[in-house]
């Protein structure tokens, strides 16, 4: 159970959020100029690591705003959140987490080895 | 088929103790080059490899899986199996794999308990009742048995359920007959037994890092075991197959996320169908085993952890006890995590892409499981044949970029 | 042994108390669970096993137990509730399990004169042919025998949850838990110390182990502690609670059981469910026994050894007076010390350590009372008839030693309860001394304490305790001084299982007891391949019961790694899963259940639909007005079309105030909505509204509505009622992270007004009477024009549109005044003969018209050029949500399905909504070959003003086949010859609409 910072309201618990996918992704100044291949792109197509996420969450059941978030998909931790129009924080701020941790253990299934920050 | 299983095989290994078993599978090394590699060894991959060797005879496959057989989301689902869908190519797909899975059981000399005991889709307003009913009419024509049922044949079929005094009355029903549940794990294993017999090598504990490509051609897969060499792979690994295309330079429109399953306490026989209802979100079914299997929603997060949120459990369970009143004392014994990839228009991707001799099955979301047999056999054909199956080429990769998309649920908007 | 009046000098509370099991009844004392009490009255056969109904009886004394699970008629027929745990009441009815016709002459336990053929894997190799019979005839067999316990009854629960938000929770208020809340007594640290038992005290209650602490008497220092701890300004005491899920962001869930020793009380909550986030979170919940697999070690008489000690101290009974006592570990010292103390002797002390290696305590206890001690010894077996009754001692080589008993009583070493940790997804480790998988690193704020680190000598519990928490602000050190009765240091000798004298095919070792694994099931399944624990557990069903193997699952992958040749650490544990044990549906759904289940949205109207028998229809959350019943006798389809045909006479009213409502403010409002709806607002007047369309960025159609325009910078939409919420999130996305820079703001105001809409010849004269200061002319009020008017001490507004086709307004009223308006509006309508109707009655009449629905004749995969509505798309626009969409490839083709209208050659023939239209007359049945289909009806009615059935469809190309002929499928796979038109079926060139 994810307990999301919200930048206006203070810590709440994941049920009053809506996630709205990875951040960042501009929608295209100009539409009519994309291809066809360049529109899918924006519509269809958004980041799914395993590992540091850039995504967008909104307080649906409180705010209702917008705000971003970097989120380790391999652990569920949240790094950091930041409001919209913010500076992003860069890779190498977490650069000790690997993009793509192996965090199943070598055998059985338990235990998930997953290294903390 | 080297090993034959039968009652007498049974009966002959009790009488020396049971000591005499054979292995289902070997556990080879990987060899330096095959002439195929599939990645993912849940039942998707392991079926593809059998089929490639069955019916295309190409032996020279490894299935490449990065833990152990059947361990992701075939291990980790609810098992139902239906093919009452409402678009013809989604309804070709899963009847083809309906029909499928009809045969396993003898078809691999394993029981996979596929138990046909019927599925009931249930409407809780006006609005459901016209899609399903627009469902029933579809899948009837396209030949599929499919029938809409009323409250008195759900209260014959089900009479545990409260149809009346819910906050949303059960109106009706789609019911389909020949849809019900197998026994997830002897589906992979029967798959890795007849793959492996057939000199399929099951790699298992092997993680494909990345897969290698130059000038727009598959060269092999990096994995935990070192360099593998081979100019057609097939990536198969469900919630992580985005992250595998993008090695190879390909973006997939997926999204995983965490879904989740419960289990109750084993109690004697008292519900003999499998019903879902979209509407309340509660699927549910009774193994054989007498455990409520039980099916919750989807978290709206991009998740790789196995993990989801206890307020879908909670919302699951409200919608339990509203439609079965007799389970207020029952008990949640296990619950879980599967992740899913889910694509945009909730329909699968089996399909070619750019690069030569590289292809992908994904995108099942949450109904991967009833696909199984059906999905392997025309992923087999696609990498054999490098061209779709006629019934797999409505899943595409193009289809996002032209517009043609296999929407199944945009019909779940409400009306006026 | 045992019986009622002959109980040890331990028990606490003297009240007698009758119960029933299997129909006799018995008595207890009351704290005594239904397992207490029957090894009190020498009951030893309690329940049937799973698989080979063997006859199975008591084998722990808490949640980990496997095999005493017992039904509880007197509770709605609870099944699988485990004797050990559940304490009895007056007048309690408790039931075995999994049994027919008696638990003693049990049909099923035939199942074990064929158990050699029900080995792993029997399902699977088995039960193929011939054709047909696994679906006719096995399946349903193998089904009919599942389960343990029967359905419960019908049951409504009064469970509720409860919201915990602390710094820290310790979990288990043993002697380590006691010590970490003690160190945290009135600090400014907000803690939850949960125990799962029914008082504090844990192992210092249950056991003799500990004989003083800081040389006051145990009991003493417990009341003390207690007393400081209830006073303390900061901490609170759950007790009966057992945290069963540790999730994410150190948020745990609870469940209390608040009817503990009592029936159930009808008024109160039965059970809470806690739900905990904490900044840290100690767990302080001890280790669990685990047992040794030998031949019938599931025999009744068959015990763990630390259990029995238990109901010695805790409960007050002894379950049996010389038992025999089988070991590898130093444990059970504290067992034979307790025995002799009460003045019994066991039968025998077999241990299979070394004699070096068996604390000397142990020894000089059995040689100064002559126990027979068989050391570097092991149980081979025992044998009885549904209990223990002798027992097989192997000394050396196959030397047996047989020993007359009725009870025995085993420890195969102590598993740290990991359960929780490993929930937390903290990394464990194997100990190779202890022979323990035990917490390594903690992944979130998780503290160990005790013998769930693997720490099982009490001496060094303070120094770990001041170790781990010193951390915490304001704590000091604590000083403690134990006087311990028990061994120094653990040791253990590692034995999984005993090999069996004879091989035969029906001698058996479990290795779960509940499930009915045998230690040759997962040799056997080994063989086949399985040898990863995950693929095991699968193929094998080990540790899958109630009790997920709590005393049994190391001694698995004991037996595994042996045959593997590996360390049990290269085998691996499966996977923990939550909860901790097992948790009530009716706990987990709370209070959100029944009435609560989700909301009811009612109407301002709503009584006075109510009054005028309205059958209401769920849209969302909405209760709307379906149709109005006219009397008793009048259906569905007599009211809808008497209510059609009087709309499009005279007039009718619907109450149209579940319609999404939201206002759009702002310098850039035009810009904005010019973006989010297809429609060009540019032009359009102030003060006048228009049909609009949204699409999502893929280009279909989304929603629709009517915006009004106030002004340029202010606008009110209006949504579908299922799509308000969505209409409005979708807004508010692109308003914030898209076109941030845009001045635009918007609210939903849907429950500000109450929505009236009124249509029908007469509904301009209706209105000019009850508004009679408002001109209703059309010059005055054209079509598509809207008003703010001053009513009572308020303001409506008023807007003319029809979703009908006829002359309409739509009334939006303050909620408070909504009722006596409507009310108003009727009385002033008396001689017009205004009729209400519901949400059918309008379906059909924009049918009629050939308006669409959003939802019905659209389902996400629909473009406006599908449905024609080319002309809501703003061509002077660069850019709006969807315009690139509707220009790519595939969707530019003409061979679209596109909105046709439909009717019948036959005028008398029905058409049913959800059909498809097909080109062929006749459907050869049963269908096996796909019949093409060019699309489907989206709605469908029968139309009292043309007197014949009107309906659209999506069609592939139907544009162009306008004009032709096709043909439509019923239910019974029948045909209906069609005619395809245009989808106006009434009023086409809108000569009513604009009069």
């Amino acid at each position: 159970m994810l307990l999301i910072n919200c930048p206006y309201c203070g810590e709440r618990d994941q049920s009053e959020f809506s996630n709205g996918g990875e951040a960042h992704v501009a929608r295209p100044k100009n539409p009519e100029l994309v291809s066809d291949r360049e529109w899918s792109e924006y519509v269809f197509i958004r980041a799914n690591p395993k590992g540091i996420f850039y995504e967008r969450w909104v307080h649906t059941h409180g705010c209702k705003k917008w705000f971003n978030a970097v989120r380790n998909t391999s652990t569920d931790e949240i790094l950091k959140i930041y409001k919209l129009g913010e500076e992003p924080p860069t890779l190498k701020d977490f650069k000790n987490t690997p993009k793509t941790p192996s965090g199943e253990p070598k055998v059985g299934s338990g235990n998930f080895a997953v290294k903390k920050l | 088929m080297k090993k034959k299983y039968s009652f007498f095989s049974v009966l002959k290994n009790s009488l020396s103790y049971h000591e005499n078993w054979k292995k289902m599978w070997r556990s080879p090394e990987p060899r330096k080059s095959y002439d195929i590699i599939i990645v993912g060894g849940g039942g998707h991959g392991l079926g593809t490899a059998y089929y490639l060797a069955k019916e295309h005879g190409l032996k020279n496959i490894a299935v490449i899986e990065k833990g152990w057989l059947g361990g992701g989301n075939t291990g980790r689902n609810t098992t139902i199996i239906r093919s009452n869908y409402l678009w013809d190519e989604s309804a070709h797909l899963y009847e083809h794999s309906l029909k499928l899975w009809e045969n396993l059981s003898t078809e691999l000399n394993y029981n996979i308990m596929f138990s046909q005991r019927g599925v009931m889709n249930l409407a809780h307003n006006e609005h459901d009742k016209k899609e399903i009913k627009r469902r029933v009419s579809a899948n009837k024509l396209n030949g599929i048995d499919s029938y809409w049922v009323d409250k008195n044949q759900i209260k014959k079929l089900v009479p545990i359920m409260n149809t009346d005094n819910l906050r949303y009355p059960v109106l009706g029903a789609s019911f389909q007959p020949r849809g019900g549940v197998a026994r997830h794990d002897a589906v992979a294993w029967s798959f890795a037994m007849r793959a492996d017999e057939m000199g399929v090598d099951i790699i298992q504990n092997c993680e494909v890092k990345n897969i290698k490509t130059s000038k727009g051609k598959v060269e092999g897969v990096e994995t935990s075991k070192g360099f593998i060499r081979s100019n057609r792979v097939g990536v198969a690994a469900s919630g992580h197959t985005s992250i595998l295309a993008e090695t190879a330079g390909i973006r997939l429109p997926l999204q995983s996320k965490p879904l989740q399953a419960l289990v109750s306490e084993p109690i004697k026989p008292v519900i003999n169908t499998v019903v879902m209802s979209n509407a309340v979100h509660a699927y549910v079914s009774q193994s054989d085993k007498g455990e409520l299997v039980i099916g919750a929603g989807t978290d709206g997060y991009n998740s790789f952890t196995q993990r989801g949120g206890y307020n879908i459990i909670e919302d699951t369970i409200r919608a339990i006890i509203e439609l079965y009143p007799v389970f207020g004392k029952m008990k949640m014994l296990r619950q879980w995590g599967g992740i899913v990839d889910i694509c945009p228009d909730a329909s699968p991707i089996i399909s070619k892409c750019d690069v030569k001799g590289l292809y992908f099955n994904c995108g099942w979301g949450t109904g991967g499981f009833k696909a199984t047999p059906g999905s392997a056999h025309l992923f087999a054909y696609t990498i054999a044949k490098d061209e779709p199956h006629v019934i797999n080429a409505p899943f595409n990769l193009n289809r996002f970029i032209s517009g043609r998309l296999v929407d199944e649920h945009g019909a779940a908007a409400v009306a006026h | 042994m045992s019986a009622l009046n002959n109980k040890s000098p331990y028990v606490i509370d003297d009240q007698k108390i009758s119960f029933t099991f299997d129909g006799k009844k018995y008595f207890g004392f009351k704290g005594d669970t239904i397992a207490s009490a029957l090894l009190r009255n020498n009951i030893r056969l309690i329940g049937r096993s799973f698989k080979y109904h063997r006859p199975r009886g008591i084998y722990t004394c808490g949640i980990e137990e496997p095999n005493a699970l017992v039904q509880i008629p007197s509770e709605y027929n609870d099944p699988n509730i485990r004797a050990t745990v559940k304490q009895i009441y007056e007048g309690m009815v408790v039931e075995s399990q999994n049994r027919w016709p008696s638990l003693k002459n049990d049909i099923g336990s035939i199942n074990n004169l064929f158990s050699p053929l029900f080995s792993a894997g029997f399902y699977y190799k088995t039960f193929m042919g011939p054709k047909g019979f696994w679906k006719k005839v096995y399946e349903p067999l193998i089904r009919k025998t599942a389960g343990l316990g029967k359905p419960p009854k019908k049951f409504k629960s009064k469970s509720i949850h409860f919201y915990h938000n602390v710094d820290i929770v310790i979990v288990g208020a043993g002697l380590s838990g006691l010590l970490a809340a003690k160190k945290l007594v009135d600090t400014e640290h907000d803690v939850l110390l949960i125990e799962q038992d029914n008082f504090l005290g844990g192992i210092l209650k249950n056991t003799k182990k500990i004989k003083t602490i800081n040389g006051q008497k145990v009991n003493e220092w417990l009341k003390k502690t207690e007393t400081l701890i209830k006073n303390s300004k900061n901490i609170n005491v759950l007790k009966n609670t057992t945290v069963t899920t540790y999730n994410f962001s150190n948020h745990l869930v609870a469940l209390e059981d608040k009817s503990v020793g009592n029936l159930q009380e009808k008024n109160k909550p039965e059970l809470v469910l806690h739900k905990i986030r904490t900044k840290h979170a100690i767990l302080a919940n001890g280790h669990i026994e685990r047992f040794i697999s030998f031949r019938n070690n599931d025999l009744p008489g068959v015990m763990l050894a630390a259990s029995f000690e238990k109901y010695i101290h805790r409960y007050g009974v002894i379950p049996d007076n010389s038992p025999v006592i089988f070991t590898n570990n130093s444990s059970t010292f504290s067992l034979v010390k307790s025995l002799i103390d009460l003045g019994c002797k066991p039968q025998a002390y077999v241990d299979a350590r070394e004699k070096k290696q068996i604390e000397k305590k142990t020894l000089d206890l059995l040689d100064t009372h002559n126990i027979p001690a068989y050391i570097k010894s092991e149980i081979e077996g025992c044998d009885g008839k549904n209990k223990v009754e002798e027992v097989s001692v192997r000394a050396k080589k196959n030397n047996i030693t047989k020993i007359k008993t009725s009870m025995l009583c085993v420890s195969g070493g102590l598993n740290p309860d990991i359960h929780l940790f490993t929930q937390s997804r903290g990394l464990i480790k194997w100990d190779s001394t202890q022979l323990v998988f035990k917490p390594n690193s903690s992944f979130q704020n998780t503290i160990t304490l005790g013998s769930v680190s693997g720490n099982f000598s009490y001496k060094k519990t303070s120094e770990e305790v001041n170790k781990k928490l010193n951390f915490l602000e304001e704590t000091k050190n604590l000083e403690v001084k134990l006087d311990i009765n028990d061994f120094e240091k653990f040791n253990i000798k590692e034995l999984w299982e005993t090999k069996h004298a004879k091989k035969s095919l029906w001698s058996k070792s479990f290795a779960d007891l509940q499930n009915d694994v045998t230690t040759r099931d997962l040799k056997q399944a080994v063989l086949e391949g399985f040898d990863r624990i995950e693929h095991l557990k699968r193929f094998t069903t080990n540790s899958m019961g109630t009790d997920q193997g709590k005393i049994s699952s190391v001694n698995s992958l004991g037996i595994v790694s042996k045959i593997l040749k590996k360390n049990i650490s290269e085998v691996g544990t499966t996977i923990y899963r939550p909860p901790y044990t097992p948790v009530s549906f009716s706990a987990i759904a709370g209070r959100s259940t029944y009435k609560f289940y989700d909301p009811e949205r009612k109407t301002p109207i709503h009584p006075w639909h109510v009054n005028n028998n309205a059958v209401f229809e769920d849209v969302g959350q909405w209760k709307r007005p379906w149709y109005f019943k006219k009397h008793d006798g009048e259906t569905m389809y007599e009211a809808v079309q008497r209510e059609s045909k009087q709309v499009r006479r005279t007039a009718g009213i619907l109450d149209g105030t579940t319609l999404g409502k939201i206002e759009i403010k702002g310098k850039d409002a035009l810009t904005f909505m010019n973006l989010v709806y297809t429609n060009d607002f540019s032009k359009t007047k102030p003060m006048s509204g228009k049909y609009a369309l949204m699409l999502g960025e893929d280009g279909m159609v989304k929603d629709d509505g009517i915006v009004c325009k106030i002004n340029d910078q202010h606008f009110i939409a209006t949504t579908t009622t299922g799509g308000a919420m969505n209409v409005l999130s979708h807004m508010e996305e692109y308003a914030q992270t898209e076109w941030p820079n845009l001045n635009v703001y918007m609210n939903s105001v849907t429950e500000q007004f109450a929505t009236f809409n009124i249509s029908g010849p007469k509904s301009r004269i209706i209105l000019s009477r009850v508004f009679s200061d408002i001109d209703f002319s059309n010059e005055k009020f054209p079509f598509m024009t809207f008003n703010k008017f001053n009513y009572l001490e308020t303001e409506i507004r008023i807007l003319r549109a029809s979703f009908t086709g006829e002359i309409g307004y739509e009334v939006y009223v303050p909620p408070k005044y909504a009722l006596a308006l409507w009310e108003k509006i009727f009385y002033y309508s008396k001689d017009f003969d205004l009729v209400p109707y519901g949400t059918e009655t309008m379906h059909l009449l924009r049918a009629e018209k050939g308006y669409i629905i959003v939802g019905q004749d659209t389902d996400g995969t629909v473009t406006p050029i599908d449905l024609n509505l080319n002309w809501m798309i703003g061509k002077n626009k660069k850019d709006f949500i969807g315009k690139r969409s509707l220009i790519r490839s595939d969707i530019v083709k003409e061979n679209r399905k596109q909105l046709v209208g439909i009717l019948p050659l036959n005028k008398s023939e029905n058409i049913e909504e959800g059909q498809h239209i097909i080109e062929s007359e006749t459907l050869s049945t049963p269908i096996r070959k796909p019949v093409k289909m060019l699309g489907h009806i989206t709605s469908s009615y029968y139309s009292p003003t043309l007197d014949h059935c009107v309906a659209m469809a999506l069609i592939k190309e139907g544009r162009k086949l306008i004009g032709g002929k096709a043909f439509v499928s019923t239910p019974n796979l029948k045909t209906i010859p069609v005619q395809i038109v245009k989808p106006a079926f009434v009023d086409p060139k809108n000569e009513k609409l604009l009069s």
